[in-house]
């Protein structure tokens, strides 16, 4: 059975190619996400390695958990107590203490000279540090800092600053815009990147001054003895450390470090691999497809061999192992295309300035395996049907001519796509509605059997779609009827191609739908709930320095001024964002739609507010006590005083300043509120932010109109994202439309013979050709985008609790998206069509 | 040996020649055929298999080139035409009937034959139309897929087709090749009535005598040449001439 399998593989070499093709794509996808980030993990490792590369021990408060969120991309990884500047006299005093430096950290942002622009890579960190001579990875290129207005940069950003040693150079702190003078450049010894951040470190007390930490250190660098061991060290501060302060090595510090790197990428990962998978599930359509089609095609043969004493296993296994074989096969190109596509994703980061750290590509076994397992269970899974129609194919066919279409049962057919759809569409609803464990996983789910079911079922609707779409086209003439009742004669072959086209068309649809609903009642609440007339943000969520909201607040052009802050904290087991609001203020900026409550009773000290949906899915109510981890200062109980019904500005949880500021180390504003004052006109208004706020690089000063736009963009960004994610799969899919073109010229050469004897000209036959595939593209298009539409509402009815009120359709787009659809089956039927314009005549008609 | 028709020619050749392959494995299919068809007249081409008679058709048909040598359609050289002008040429000048798989499967028996007139673009001429579904008596299965016809009904719709746009020559090949002898009976009856009612060119390769015996002459070929020819013929006349010719 191996031979037999291997010779009818080889006999047809293209259709090989398309349907490995399939499996290339998604498993490229898989493959390379996987080896990107692991690539990117180990860099980091690297990265962290070289940054303690100087440092034996780390001493710093002890937190309750590490807060990945918090500081946005700032300084990171302040959310400690700061450490009292004793402490670091009774460190350097222990035996076996070598060195030791205390350090501070936050952002500074440095200004390109060029551009007047802030530099930074992508959204990578922008760092601001003291210098700590003793423990500093860096190597240094001239002077250290040593006044208060001297500075040391990173190589990469001086380079593209254009700045040399001695040169002024402008830097965003907390505290504003100052000019500093450069006196060196520094470089990590081993990297030429450090992942795109940029370093700015300043003389000890200025950095202190800067970052609010006055007679304070965030952490203190410990250099050992030589001799002495990491872990006796530590050891030995840690007993000598105050309550609440804890001594740990440098080779744990980096793990951490290491660590909170991993749960970011981790989730990259899991966002990457399921738009992988999805073009894997594509993918095993098209598989599923060519197969099917091969089986009836090979019926006489089939047939002989089960004439000759084949048994029905035989067969089947025959034909499993074909799928096997280019299972393996697509798997194993999947993998080395997944390789390529690491490395181009990675040079693609380097032209948005976000470069790894410089470090060979990590291909672990687990990939390997990993690809090569999931390419081939999903090929030999897609051809376990096919497999079986082949072996119920019974010897009699042998002798029977032509092609007989397969009749299984129509009812059977009916009841399983049925049956397949109603679980579909009720586990998406019970991942919506209802209260299951890993909702997401089970509406995923879901949406895969909605989908096979709508596949299974969409035979029955392919002949009269195929007939209402192709109308148009019968006024073509003879090409374009021909066209037409191609696509409608083999209904399963039309709709299961066409299902294909109708996954990653359904998921784009419903991206769409949902994002263009998620904006419209953005837009809607924004306009219902903003009273403040400008919004101050930070460009890249850098949080920004609260002496912005405080010299403002001093202004008598505004009634209002109230700043928010955030701040990761863990509610139960996730991590989440809580906000701090000026419960005095934030009424007159925000109406805040309040179902039980009022934001004026956060006054009173451990207080919290919270959006309806976490209190629903909790049970909570107004008194009772919840308890929220702050990584400073741990587990506080706060009392709920009131619920709110819209989370668009405060998400899930807000707390007053002042209970902010008493548990959350970094006091940094995200967003500022202003209102101005009665008679005051608008212009005045800005203009007098312009010249506080306006020396700010860093701070946006938006009015309403400009916010709203601003949240529609970030809204568009993810959007653009997920389309292009969604891409490969709309690819494949295509591939699958040309694949069943190809088969289906192979079966109907005959036909194309007779046309082409009875004067269809070429280019005639070309186009039938052409007709048929937009027409089988746009049936899928059609299925699609009512698949999409379903999803986009069940979607929003499930968010309509928590301010998604209505459905918005983009219907232009959805108009597009059909035209795209009908050009990418023009496109993927181009090369069958030419190869059935330039059949021969004479062996199309000649007889066996 | 030049055969030279009675009356004015629809078709003809010139010293055809036709090899297909080259060097050693090289085969001669026509060694030099000249030939007319008269227009309004019946001609069977007969020969045992490989005798050339099926490439001749296909080139005279313009089915296929020869290797040198001249065809012509009326006063058409088809010689040096384009695929594009040949493919015109076999929608608007010629028809066809196969041996077998002659109609599109998806369209219905109307439809089929009226087929290289929609291919064209051009109007059905209405009246013609019927008298040939008439003749041909399928009316009532007009409406009918090719699949819900008996062989010799899709046989018979293939003639209409050929006959329907009144094309300059018909071209049959073993048309009753797959057919019983009843059946065949029924589509020479009525080819040969195209012939004598409505002065149709037609020429039609076949091995059957009996079916060559409809013909008003028929042309014998062997080893790719003109063998002999035949007028009015009748089935005993062709069977002992294939005798003597395989002798």
């Amino acid at each position: 059975m191996w031979r037999a399998a291997l010779k009818s593989l080889l006999a047809r070499k293209l259709r090989l190619a398309l349907t490995a093709l399939a499996i290339v794509l998604g498993v490229g996808f898989v493959a390379g996400t996987l080896v990107l980030t692991d690539t990117a993990l180990s860099a980091f490792d690297d990265l962290f390695g070289d940054i303690f590369s100087k440092t034996d021990v780390v001493v710093q408060a002890e937190n309750a958990f590490q807060d990945i969120a918090a500081g946005g991309g700032g300084g990171g990884g302040q959310e400690r107590n700061p450490i009292p500047e004793e402490v670091l006299a009774d460190v350097q005093a222990l035996p076996g203490v070598a060195a030791a430096n205390g350090s501070v950290g936050g952002f500074a942002q440095v200004i390109d000279p060029q551009t007047d622009e802030v530099i930074s890579g992508g959204g990578a960190p922008t760092i601001g540090s003291s210098w700590d001579p003793d423990v500093t990875p860096f190597d240094l290129v001239g002077e250290p800092p040593r006044a208060e207005d001297e500075v040391v940069i990173d190589a990469d950003t001086v380079e593209e600053a254009g700045l040399e040693v001695g040169d002024e150079v402008r830097i965003v702190t907390p505290l504003g815009v100052d000019p500093y003078r450069l006196t060196g450049v520094i470089a990590l010894p081993s990297a030429t990147t450090i992942g795109g951040a940029t370093v700015a470190s300043f003389e000890l007390e200025t950095a202190q001054r800067l970052f609010d930490r006055e007679g304070t250190y965030d952490q203190i660098y410990v250099v050992a003895e030589d001799g002495a061991s990491e872990v006796s060290v530590a050891q030995r501060i840690q007993q000598s450390l105050p309550e609440g302060f804890q001594a740990i090595t440098a080779t744990d510090a980096a793990a951490e470090q290491t660590e909170q790197v991993r749960e970011g990428l981790g989730f990259l990962r899991t966002a990457l691999l399921v738009f992988a998978f999805v073009a894997l599930f594509v993918g095993a359509f098209v598989i599923f497809n060519t197969f099917n089609i091969v089986v009836t095609q090979r019926t006489r043969e089939l047939g002989l061999l089960r004439a000759l004493g084949a048994s029905r296993g035989q067969v089947f296994t025959s034909v499993v192992i074909e799928s096997l074989v280019i299972g393996l096969l697509g798997s194993a190109l999947g993998l080395a295309a997944g390789i390529g596509l690491a490395v181009l994703l990675k040079q693609g980061l380097e032209l948005i300035g976000l470069e790894l750290p410089p470090t060979p590509l990590a291909i672990r076994p687990t990939t390997i395996i990993a690809a090569l397992v999931v390419g081939t269970v999903v090929t030999v899974v897609a051809s376990v049907f096919p497999a079986r129609r082949a072996s119920h194919v019974a010897p009699i066919e042998a002798l029977r001519e032509g092609t007989v279409a397969p009749t299984a049962s129509l009812r059977r057919r009916s009841m399983v796509g049925g049956l397949l759809t109603a679980a579909g569409v009720a586990a998406i609803a019970a991942g919506l509605f209802g209260d299951v464990p890993q909702p997401a996983a089970i509406v995923g789910l879901g949406a895969s059997f909605t989908f096979i079911g709508v596949a299974v079922l969409s035979p029955f609707v392919a002949r009269p779609l195929a007939t209402a779409i192709g109308a148009p086209a019968r006024r073509l003439g003879m090409t374009g009827r021909l066209g037409q009742e191609n696509a409608k004669r083999n209904p399963r072959r039309t709709a299961s191609t066409a299902a294909a086209l109708m996954i990653g068309l359904g998921l784009v649809v419903f991206v769409s739908v949902f994002m263009t609903t998620l904006k419209a009642s953005a837009s809607d609440t924004l306009d219902e709930t903003l009273r403040a007339d400008f919004i101050l943000s930070s460009s890249g969520f850098q949080p920004f320095s609260p002496g912005i909201a405080g010299a403002l607040a001093e202004r008598d052009e505004f009634a209002a001024v109230s700043p928010l802050r955030q701040a990761g904290v863990k509610i139960g087991a996730g991590l989440t964002f809580i906000a701090g609001v000026d419960e005095t203020t934030i009424d007159d900026v925000i109406s805040v739609p309040m179902e039980a409550g009022t934001t004026a009773e956060l006054a009173e000290p451990g207080t919290i507010l919270i959006h309806k949906g976490p209190a629903r899915a909790r049970g909570l109510e107004i008194g009772d006590e919840l308890p929220v981890r702050f990584a400073r200062t741990g587990t506080e109980q706060l009392r709920i005083v009131g619920i709110y019904t819209d989370n668009r500005l405060l998400g899930d949880y807000t707390i007053s300043l002042d209970e902010y500021e008493a548990n959350v180390a970094e006091q940094l504003d995200y967003l500022v509120f202003v209102r101005r004052a009665d008679g005051v006109s608008l212009e005045r208004a800005r203009a007098s932010l312009e010249e506080v706020a306006g020396e700010f690089p860093n701070v946006e000063i938006n009015d309403q109109a400009q916010f709203k736009e601003e949240q529609d963009r970030l809204i568009d960004q993810v959007f653009g994202i997920v389309l292009v994610l969604l891409v490969l799969s709309v690819i494949i899919s295509a591939f699958g439309i040309a694949n069943t073109l190809a088969l289906s010229i192979y079966e109907r050469v005959r036909e194309l013979g007779l046309l082409r004897a009875v004067g269809m000209q070429r280019a005639q036959i070309g186009w039938m050709i052409v007709i048929e595939a937009v027409i089988v593209s746009l049936l899928g298009a059609v299925l699609g985008i009512g698949i999409g539409l379903l999803f986009g509402w069940a979607m929003q009815q499930a968010l309509s609790d928590l301010g998604v009120s209505r459905l918005a359709v983009p219907w232009g787009l959805l108009v597009v998206f059909a035209v795209i659809a009908a050009l990418l089956g023009l496109v993927a039927s181009i090369a069958p069509a030419i190869r059935a314009s330039r059949i021969k005549v004479l062996e199309a008609i000649s007889y066996e | 040996m030049v055969t030279v028709a009675t009356r004015p020619a629809a078709a003809r050749a010139v010293d055809l020649r036709k090899v297909y392959g080259a060097g050693a494995a090289a085969v001669e299919a026509l060694r030099g055929v000249s030939v007319e068809f008269a227009a309004g007249e019946f001609t069977a081409i007969m020969g045992a298999s490989g005798s050339g008679k099926s490439t001749l058709l296909h080139i005279m048909a313009g089915l296929d080139k020869p290797t040198s040598g001249t065809v012509w359609i009326g006063d058409m050289d088809l010689t040096h035409l384009k695929d594009r002008d040949l493919t015109d040429i076999r929608r608007d000048r010629v028809g066809f009937v196969f041996q077998a798989f002659n109609l599109v499967p998806t369209l219905t028996a109307a439809e089929n034959i009226t087929l290289p007139t929609d291919i064209a673009g051009r109007d059905v001429d209405g009246p013609r139309f019927d008298e040939v579904v008439d003749t041909i008596g399928l009316r009532d299965r007009l409406t009918h897929l090719p699949s819900e016809l008996s062989g010799g009904q899709q046989q018979r719709v293939a003639a209409a087709r050929a006959l329907v746009s009144r094309p300059e020559i018909v071209f049959a090949d073993e048309p009753t090749g797959n057919l019983d002898s009843r059946a065949s009976q029924e589509l020479l009856t009525f080819l040969k009535a195209a012939v004598t009612d409505h002065g149709q060119t037609i020429v039609m390769v076949t091995h059957d005598p009996t079916g060559a015996a409809y013909a008003d002459r028929i042309v014998f070929l062997a080893d790719g040449r003109i063998v002999d020819e035949m007028r009015d013929p009748t089935a005993e006349k062709v069977l002992d001439r294939m005798k003597l010719l395989e002798a």
